[in-house]
Order: structure tokens, then C-alpha cells, then sequence
């Protein structure tokens, strides 16, 4: 039986949303035990956030939060209350990690900062992932996907030059957050291995968004170079018009390029005189011009299969429909098939990366408070009667 | 205070253009000993097209994206620098690669050579299609993995305009072989055992920011976006004119109770009665006027004043950033986010997306110069005579852009 890379892993996941849930899931999927903690009765807000499944609203069918929570475990525990923030502690005490995305005054305020928790549980790495990071003068700033991508300058460069800076339609700077949660929470477990002890991890969406723009924010740094909105200086490179959608059509490698000759019925496009990169983009609108009705002549489906056969980065522009469809993504088995009892059997996207030698672990995500019983009684050793006190008083 | 995570780890990065080296720029940011690979007569696309006067060793983006990494230089067809890259893999906890499958394997260097080179490595490759499947050998960049993974049709000012690019595909998967990397490692720290690890990059694209979508798809049969800068829930949300050139703010209202904070501070506390405004759906209703409303009290003003004055009545508000601006940011300046590389006095480099308390400050060194490290590695680490050492005259290199 081969044991997952995370199995030796205990999660206390405090977090909620998309960022936290979105580091959390992977740990999971990894197979670590994670054990999310949600507020009595509403749970993690995302649980009302639509699309609902069928468009029934309820608690077990937000969409989103089918997606960012499988693999957890639910318990239910009001931290507001001194009980709840005691029994947090104990929960903590042989965890390995805790992840958390409060704004960053949140914590403290419940008494359950870094240091208190350190002292429960010197080994423990606890993770905190905010808007801005735990300091600074943006720290308690409200701030949802759309904020963050303009503070960090992804979408001053995202969109049109005539028209106003765009937001990425996904929820990429929580995604990004989620990302570098991960792989600085493992980096701080590994050191731990050597230091015996944990520490606090400080991740800004701020300052995963700025690394999301590395390139063109260098290049102001370094050379004062300041793009429009729009897209790359590089020529051709992006969607272009064909007879059924859009066409990605990208001179890559660009030694091939003189292939698509093949493929593209105007021969000055391939003449000597824009043979390299930068001719092109010297004439950037008249080269533009000669590709289009090119392009505009061939479906989709040709300029994709035709360039890849003369390795070539071409493709095309999938809806989320057809997408769900690649072949590509069929042989690989990509979609996980996944069980939930209230939303039925459905696929899902499964690991992010196959590993050769530990497995994936594709799971639903949890009932509100499903584990309660197990974390509590089992885990904790609280007695039946104790547990339903604590219910009644609304600490869990 | 500690010393940085990876200081022990020792990576070899095969892999060129951006997102697998954004993958071993993390590894080397955190303390990784990253030695890059190159080959001088196809030099990585971030050295640039032009090959004059050493501008290769010049380039910002190679700079940012290839920092606190060693540069050698290999010819695979050179029987002694197969030799000698063999003898660094086995000195080796990771290596990184992003080529089409199968084109290292040609050169004994496949994922099977390297864990049979040394079971206990950490291997990545990140092809843009994954190892296997109809569609393994095809060639990818950002652009075709946005494109062809049904990301880049969520993001657009409406239905019918032309899909924009969001930011930014590669570093996003950067960072997934990055956590891929450290995922390994904790199994290997664990068990001794090292692993293979197969990176899709269109699947990780997809995981990375789209999989509530294509779960909407399968569940409900249809997708939520392209909303343009709205929100499918949230109401009003929208990038709004401010004073100046190109300035704009964007405002996100997420319950009732924000919109009555938003309506206080733009001076219309009647706002939160109005039977138009009561709810996210009547709002949503109602959107263009609101924006319209929003629009003429913002347009007036100072993007980053309207921020502030929003953020202190409790609004989700953020200033629509440019980069001089984010360069001399205040919140950034603060924590001290920009540093200034001691091998480069005067310019100015990015700092780290995570901070690990009690870790030492960040330290960077811009990318390296082609093969600046050929004497420190061949001779250095490998104990070869000075005579193996790689000489590049001009005649030797040639760039990603040349044409065949």
C-alpha cells in the first residue's frame, strides 16, 4: 500500500473563501488529514456563495466550495467563545499546521496569534494569508479578488488601452495566495526537521500578484520600460480571428515560423525581410494585416493540427465546455469521478500534477460539521454528553 | 534566527523560458543551490532576441526570472559534458525540466536515465501537454494553455468582445511545479525515496485557476464569466474613472452592509432605502445606473484618495496601481518589499511572495551571466581539469529567435 507524500501531515484549517481553501485542498489531495474548522450552523461563507448545484441554494451545494474543500474534514467550533478558542488549542497541540486567512487583526483578537499558538505547540507552522500581509499600512484594508489584482498592478495591464484596466474573470490572486501558502507551509515542515520548531508564514495577496506581472515590473525596475495595456511586444502571439472562433497562433519556437508557410496562403509574410522577431514587430500593423485573412480563412481545428505538426505552438481558443471534452484531458484522466451525498456523482478537475511513486487522493468535500463526533469524541476523547453540552451552548 | 529552508537542497534546472525557471527562481529565493543549464548556441528566450555586445547577460526579464541561480554551460553532444552533467545530477536533490517529452531522453537524460542515474532525486518534468496522451509531443506556451484549457474565454468586458489574456499563466504554473517540488520533498524527507512527477501544464492551469468553473459546467451545464469587471454575485462591482490620465478604482460591495457604508461615504446615505439598492439582485438590476452614480463622485477625485476615503468608511476600494507607482508604494516601502541586490548597487529587484518569520532578509543576485559559473562547477564541484572548462567565443551562440 503505498502511503500518500502528506500522510504524515495534520491540518487545523481555519481558513475560509478561496485562498486558505485553495491550500488546504491541496494538502489534502496530497493526503494530509485536514480538519476545517467552520462557525455552528452557517459555515465557511463560501457555503453560500453560488453557482449552487441546480440552483438550489442550500449549505451542501455551493459550487465553489465543492471544489475548494475536498479531501476535509468538517467540524463545527465558534472561536468567539472562550470554550471554542480553548478547544482550538487543544486541537492544535499535535497538529503540524494551522492555516488561516483572517484579516490579520482577527487572530489576535481571539487570542489565538502566533505566539499563544507556538506556546501550545512549539513544532507548529502556522500559515497566515491576507490581503496585504500581517503588516503595513494596507494590513486591515477590505479587500476582495478584484482590489488586490489593481493594487498589485495586474490590472493595469490587463485589458484594452481604449478602455478601462480588466479584472481576470478566475479568482487568480487568490489562487496564486493558496499556491505560495502551500509550498512556503512544506518549506517552513522541512526546516522544521532540522530546527524542531515551526514558525509563522506571512503570505500578502499583494505580493503574490506582483509576482504574477515579475516581467513587466522588472523591466520598470530595471529599464523604466512602461507597457500599455494589451498585448506582448512579441509578433505573432495570441488569438487571431478564424472562419470558426479564435485561433492561437504563436511564432514558437520561433525558428519554426517559416513552417506555417505551409499553413498560410500569403508568402510575404514569410519573406526574408521578417524572417526574425524584431523586423516583425517593427512592422507590427502591416504584418498584422497579412495574417489576419490568413488565419481568418482556417478553422480552428486545422490551424491546430496543422501547426503542431510542424512543431509549432499553435491552438485555439476552447470554451470551458470544450474543454471538459479534450481528448487531451481523456486519455490522461484529468476529471476525478466523485461521490457527495447530496449533490450525486459528478467529475471533477483530479491532481494538479501526477507523482509517480504517492497517489492523489480524489474526495468529497465535507458535510457541515460531518466530523464532529470523530474529531471531538475520538480525536479529543470528549464524552458523548459533554459533546451535545457544547451544542447546545453553541460552541460547536 | 534561521537560515533560509532550502539551504541544503541542490536543484538542476534543464528547463528555459518562464515557467518552469519561475519554478527554480522559488527554489533559489528560499535557499536552493539552483545550477542552470544552458546551452550557448540556443540561448533561453528571456536573453532576448539580439545577440550584440552581450545584451543577453542584460536583460531585465532574464534578470528577475533567473536570479540567485548558477549558470553552466553544456553541449549534450559532447561526450565529456554528458560526463560531467551525469556527475552533477548525482550530486543533485531535484531536477527540473520542461522540453517536449522524449527530447532529453535522446540524450540519455529522461526521466527513467535520471532516477536509475540516482533513486533518491526529486524529478519535474513540465511539458506543456504532460508525458502522455494524444497531444504529449505538442509544443505550448502561456498563450496556448489560456487559450485551449477554457480559461482565457472567463475573462473578457463582455460576451462578445475578444478574450484578454489574464496575468499571468506561466508564473502560475511556476509556482504549482514549485509546490510540486516541495511535495516530493516532504515524501523524500519522510522516506528516503525520491519520485518522478508528471506536469501538465495545460492541467495545471486548469486546476490553478478554473476548476469551480468546470465544475459549474459539469454541474449546471453552462459557465457564470466573461461579467467584464462585474461580479456574478457581488453587486456593484466595477473599475471606476478617476481624476487624471488612465487612472481608475476599483469597488467591490459585498452585502448590504457595505453598500450603506459605500452610500454614507459618497455623501447619499438615502441610497440604502432606495427600494432599487436593497439587495445584491435588485443592484444588479440596476447596475449601470449605479455605476453611473459611483462614476460621478469618483472621476472627480484622486484614485488613491478615493481608496483611502473608502477604506476608512469600510469599502472594499483599491487603486488601480501602474508600475512607477507600485515601485514607490508606501504599504511596499514599509515592509521593506523592494531590496537592492549587492552584486547590482542602484536597481532595484522584486522581493519574495512569502515571508518566513525569523528567516534571514532576502538576499538576491540578478540572473547570471552565460556560464558565469562554469569554472565554480566544472572545476569547483566536479574536479575537472581546467581544460574541460567550456570556452564560449562569439561564433558559439545563438538565441531562441534566430530563425532556422
Amino acid at each position: 500500500m503505498t502511503s500518500a507524500a502528506l500522510s504524515q501531515i495534520k491540518v487545523i484549517d481555519l481558513s475560509h473563501h478561496i485562498a486558505g481553501p485553495y491550500c488546504t485542498k491541496l494538502m489534502a489531495g496530497f493526503g494530509a488529514e485536514v480538519i476545517k474548522v467552520e462557525p455552528p450552523s452557517t459555515g465557511d461563507a463560501l457555503r453560500r456563495v453560488g453557482p449552487f448545484h441546480k440552483d438550489i441554494e442550500s449549505v451542501e451545494t455551493s459550487i465553489p466550495f465543492q471544489w475548494f474543500n475536498t479531501g476535509k474534514k468538517s467540524v463545527t467550533l465558534n472561536l468567539k467563545s472562550p470554550r471554542g478558542a480553548d478547544l482550538l488549542k487543544r486541537l492544535v497541540r499535535d497538529a503540524d499546521v494551522l492555516v488561516e486567512n483572517f484579516a490579520p487583526r482577527v487572530m489576535p483578537g481571539l487570542g489565538l496569534d502566533y505566539e499563544t499558538l507556538s506556546r501550545v505547540n512549539p513544532r507548529l507552522v502556522m500559515t497566515s494569508i491576507s490581503g496585504f500581509g500581517q503588516s503595513g499600512p494596507y494590513r486591515d484594508y477590505e479587500a476582495d479578488e478584484m482590489q488586490v489584482e489593481a493594487l498589485s498592478g495586474m490590472m493595469q495591464v490587463t485589458g484594452d488601452p481604449q478602455r478601462p484596466p480588466l479584472k481576470a474573470g478566475p479568482a487568480v490572486v487568490q489562487y496564486s495566495g493558496g499556491l505560495h501558502a502551500y509550498s512556503g507551509t512544506l518549506m517552513a515542515l522541512l526546516q522544521r526537521r532540522v530546527t524542531g520548531r515551526g514558525r509563522h508564514v506571512d503570505v500578502s495577496l499583494m505580493d503574490c500578484g506582483l509576482e504574477n506581472i515579475e516581467i513587466v515590473l522588472s523591466n520598470f525596475l530595471q529599464v523604466g520600460r512602461t507597457p500599455k495595456r494589451g498585448p506582448g511586444p512579441m509578433l505573432p502571439w495570441g488569438l487571431y480571428r478564424c472562419r470558426d472562433g479564435y485561433a492561437a497562433v504563436l511564432a514558437m519556437p520561433q525558428r519554426h515560423w517559416r513552417r506555417a508557410g505551409e499553413i498560410f496562403d500569403d508568402p510575404r509574410l514569410f519573406e526574408d525581410r521578417f524572417a526574425h522577431v524584431l523586423d516583425r514587430m517593427k512592422h507590427r500593423h502591416e504584418y498584422d494585416q497579412m495574417l489576419e485573412p490568413c488565419v481568418r480563412a482556417r478553422s480552428r481545428k486545422e490551424i491546430f493540427e496543422e501547426g503542431q505538426a510542424r512543431r509549432l505552438a499553435f491552438g485555439y481558443l476552447a470554451s470551458p465546455a470544450e474543454a471538459l471534452e479534450s481528448p487531451q484531458h481523456a486519455a490522461r484522466g484529468f476529471f476525478a469521478e466523485i461521490d457527495h451525498p447530496v449533490v450525486g456523482r459528478h467529475r471533477q478537475c483530479g491532481a494538479p500534477f501526477r507523482m509517480a511513486a504517492t497517489p492523489w487522493r480524489a474526495a468529497r468535500a465535507p458535510l457541515l460539521g460531518e466530523h464532529n463526533d470523530a474529531v471531538y469524541g475520538t480525536a479529543l476523547g470528549l464524552g458523548a454528553a459533554e459533546i451535545q453540552g457544547l451544542r447546545g451552548e453553541g460552541v460547536i | 534566527m534561521n537560515g533560509l529552508p532550502l539551504e541544503s537542497l541542490r536543484v538542476v534546472d534543464l528547463s528555459h523560458a518562464w515557467a518552469a525557471p519561475h519554478c527554480t527562481r522559488l527554489l533559489a529565493d528560499y535557499g536552493a543551490e539552483v545550477i542552470k543549464v544552458e546551452y550557448p548556441r540556443r540561448l533561453c528566450i528571456l536573453r532576448g532576441a539580439r545577440r550584440d555586445e552581450g545584451l543577453y547577460d542584460r536583460q531585465p526579464a532574464w534578470g528577475q526570472v533567473n536570479r540567485n541561480k548558477l549558470s553552466v554551460t553544456i553541449d549534450l553532444g559532447r561526450p565529456a559534458d554528458r560526463d560531467a552533467l551525469r556527475d552533477l545530477i548525482r550530486l543533485a536533490d531535484v531536477v527540473v525540466m520542461n522540453s517536449r517529452p522524449g527530447s532529453l531522453d535522446r540524450h540519455g537524460f529522461g526521466p527513467a536515465d535520471l532516477e536509475r542515474l540516482k533513486p533518491d532525486l526529486v524529478i519535474l518534468s513540465m511539458p506543456a501537454f504532460g508525458t502522455t496522451g494524444p497531444w504529449s509531443s505538442f509544443a505550448g506556451y502561456g498563450a496556448i494553455f489560456e487559450a485551449m484549457s477554457g480559461i482565457q474565454s472567463l475573462t473578457a468586458y463582455d460576451t462578445e468582445s475578444k478574450p484578454a489574456r489574464i496575468k499571468e499563466i506561466d508564473t502560475l504554473n511556476g509556482v504549482v511545479g514549485a509546490c510540486a517540488v516541495m511535495t516530493a520533498l516532504v515524501h523524500r524527507a519522510e522516506t528516503g525515496r525520491g519520485q518522478h512527477i508528471d506536469l501538465s501544464q495545460l492541467e495545471a492551469a486548469t486546476h490553478a485557476t478554473a476548476g469551480e468553473h468546470m465544475l459549474e459546467m459539469v454541474m449546471n451545464g453552462r459557465h457564470t464569466l466573461p461579467l467584464g469587471n462585474r461580479h456574478p454575485h457581488f453587486a456593484p462591482q466595477g473599475c471606476y474613472r478617476c481624476a487624471g490620465e488612465d487612472r481608475w478604482i476599483a469597488i467591490t460591495v459585498r452585502s448590504d452592509e457595505e453598500w450603506r457604508r459605500l452610500a454614507a461615504a459618497l455623501g447619499q446615505p438615502g441610497w440604502a432605502a432606495d427600494p432599487r439598492f436593497t439587495s445584491a439582485a435588485e443592484r444588479r438590476r440596476h447596475h449601470d445606473e449605479i455605476d453611473r452614480l459611483i462614476e460621478a463622485w469618483t472621476s472627480t477625485r484622486d484614485h488613491r484618495e478615493a481608496m483611502h476615503t473608502l477604506q476608512d468608511a469600510g469599502v472594499a476600494a483599491g487603486a488601480v496601481l501602474d508600475l512607477e507607482e507600485i515601485a514607490r508604494d508606501r504599504h511596499l516601502d514599509e515592509r521593506r518589499y523592494f531590496t537592492e541586490p549587492q552584486a547590482a548597487p542602484g536597481t532595484r529587484y522584486m522581493g519574495m511572495p512569502i515571508r518566513l518569520a525569523g528567516s534571514v532578509p532576502p538576499v538576491v543576485t540578478p540572473g547570471p551571466r552565460l556560464g558565469e559559473h562554469n569554472t565554480r562547477v566544472r572545476s569547483g564541484l566536479l574536479g575537472r581539469p581546467d581544460n574541460e572548462i567550456p570556452v564560449i567565443g562569439p561564433d558559439d551562440i545563438g538565441l531562441a529567435y534566430d530563425p532556422e
